[in-house]
């Protein structure tokens, strides 16, 4: 399906007003690495204007510099620490998007996790994206019509070894955003989760490293591992106008996994 | 990539578009199966409108798509019509389907009669997967073609009257989750699920007395133009990592419903 030719400028039209985000302000978090810097790069080529979030100054500083289009915002702090959420939303303007990127990862078995772990992964991964909306919805920071979206996993729904403590952020995630979905929808506001398998990105990088564990994925991966340019484009269709009647999904988005 | 680069240049947006894509539509000539089709050609898909029985509604349909080259096969997807089955072979290879042929009538189980059971599985399942079968058997799919099946979310909603076609297209489902792992890598497979859109297939089905006032649409009704984009997506390049999978979208109906 590689196509020689490039789309009639009338198709090019067509398709920007569906799936294009001219005029759209969109935050993501998470955006220095991985799933954010992907779709922060394909948001602002689709005419997004960006308000842009991780720890690393620099890298955000550099990503804002390469990105197409102009007024793209940093805001280089740790969600998670005291204070931060708070000085945020203070410092965003109305948005039309969010994409709740930021998370960590982590394998161990139950009988091995430790408090402060637990705590942490719980803060950043569910805490962070739940407390930001609520900020966003008390502070009115989203239009109507916004679109949220929330990186979930493929753990959510599926049990894999070892990922106790990821696959049950993100189900929380999920159990936050079908009420959520529900309770903002009066103001044509959508909330949805994209459920992805395995994504080569830094997050995983001791699985990437892992030639036995690789091995084993690559047999249940017919489309290979997940490019972060897959999910930022599955950002951008829940972000646009097209799906403006789909909320409170769990979409699986995982080049047809069958177990991992 | 910059949105200031000439139309010479690949654009961030190529992907969303269906330029040089091939695809059979079927169920064109009304809902959401001619507003699909209407969003294809607009976004440069060449089209195949196959199966209507009233072939000057397929022909209208296929006059006001977009673009050149499209073609319309008239005929009846149920009645084992081997000359529409041969000229959709013919038409191919493919690059996409989109599969939105499907009829729903009510009845509560205990007046379910075999006509009516044997009715909505042969448009709802038998229909489409006859012909995939034809397709992947004579080799009219494309590498990387994408196949995307309109089912409801009805498939685990399941309201009252609807076992006939909710089961048939739960079966839709389950076959094109197959039909996905053995086209891997080859070609993709999806599902679409919509609530109640409001297409002539629901007016008629409120004309027969099904109720609607009790079901709460939170983002309100979907028209047909709702559905197609989703469509277009899954058949786009820019869907390259979603197979296997279902796209519900239905202004939120299925939020309380357990799965």
């Amino acid at each position: 399906m590689n196509s020689q030719t490039m789309p009639s400028s009338s198709a090019r039209q067509r398709a920007n007003a569906l799936f294009g985000l001219a005029g759209k302000t969109v935050l993501i978090t998470g955006a220095s690495k991985g799933i954010g810097l992907a779709t922060a790069q394909l948001c602002a080529s689709l005419g997004a204007t960006l308000h842009l979030v991780a720890r690393d100054e620099a890298a955000l500083t550099d990503l804002q510099a390469s990105l197409d289009g102009a007024g793209h915002v940093v805001h280089a702090l740790d969600l998670v620490a005291d204070n931060a959420l708070k000085t945020l939303t203070a410092a965003l303007p109305a948005l039309d998007g969010v994409v709740h990127c930021a998370g960590r990862h982590g394998i161990i078995p139950v009988r091995m996790v430790q408090d402060a772990f637990l705590h942490e992964i719980t803060t950043l991964n569910y805490h962070v994206p739940f407390l930001l909306t609520r900020n966003l919805l008390q502070k009115n920071l989203l239009n109507n019509g916004a679109s949220l979206v929330f990186l979930s996993s493929i753990s959510a729904t599926t049990g894999t070894t070892g990922l106790a403590p990821y696959a049950s952020t993100k189900a929380a995630l999920l159990g936050m955003m079908r009420p959520l979905a529900l309770e903002i929808a009066r103001k044509k506001m959508r909330a949805n989760a994209l459920c992805p398998a395995l994504v080569a990105t830094a997050m995983i990088q001791d699985t990437l490293d892992d030639p036995e564990r690789m091995a084993h994925f690559s047999k249940f991966y017919p489309f290979g591992l997940g490019k972060t340019r897959d999910i930022a484009r599955a950002c951008v269709f829940f972000l646009s106008d097209a799906s403006a009647k789909i909320t409170g999904t769990a979409f699986a988005i995982d080049g047809g996994v069958r177990a991992v | 990539m910059s949105a200031h680069d000439t139309t010479c240049a690949t654009q961030a947006i190529d992907d969303f578009c269906l330029h040089d894509r091939r695809i059979l539509v079927t169920g064109a000539s009304s809902g959401i199966g001619q507003a699909t089709a209407s969003l294809l050609a607009e976004l440069g898909a060449t089209l195949v409108l196959a199966g209507g029985r009233d072939a000057d509604k397929l022909e209208a349909s296929r006059s006001a798509l977009t673009g050149e080259g499209h073609l319309a096969l008239a005929g009846d997807l149920l009645a084992d019509d081997k000359a529409l089955d041969q000229a959709i072979l013919a038409a191919g290879p493919y690059d996409g389907l989109a599969w939105c042929a499907g009829a729903a009538d009510l009845a509560p189980l205990r007046m379910a009669s075999q006509k009516h059971l044997q009715h909505m599985l042969e448009i709802n399942f038998l229909a489409p997967m006859r012909i995939t079968q034809q397709l992947l058997y004579k080799k009219q799919l494309c590498e990387g073609a994408s196949l995307v099946y309109v089912t409801t979310v009805g498939t685990w909603h399941c309201p009252a009257a609807s076992a006939a076609y909710d089961s048939a297209k739960a079966a839709l489902e389950c076959a094109v989750r197959t039909l996905a792992a053995e086209g891997a890598p080859k070609i993709r497979a999806n599902c679409i699920a919509p609530g109640f859109v409001k297409t002539p297939m629901l007016e008629s089905l409120q004309a027969k007395g099904m109720q609607m006032e009790e079901i709460f649409q939170p983002l309100g009704m979907p028209e047909t133009l709702d559905i197609a984009p989703s469509i277009a997506w899954l058949l786009s390049a820019a869907s390259a990592w979603v197979t296997r999978t279902t796209l519900t979208v239905d202004s939120g109906i299925s939020l309380p419903v357990r799965h």
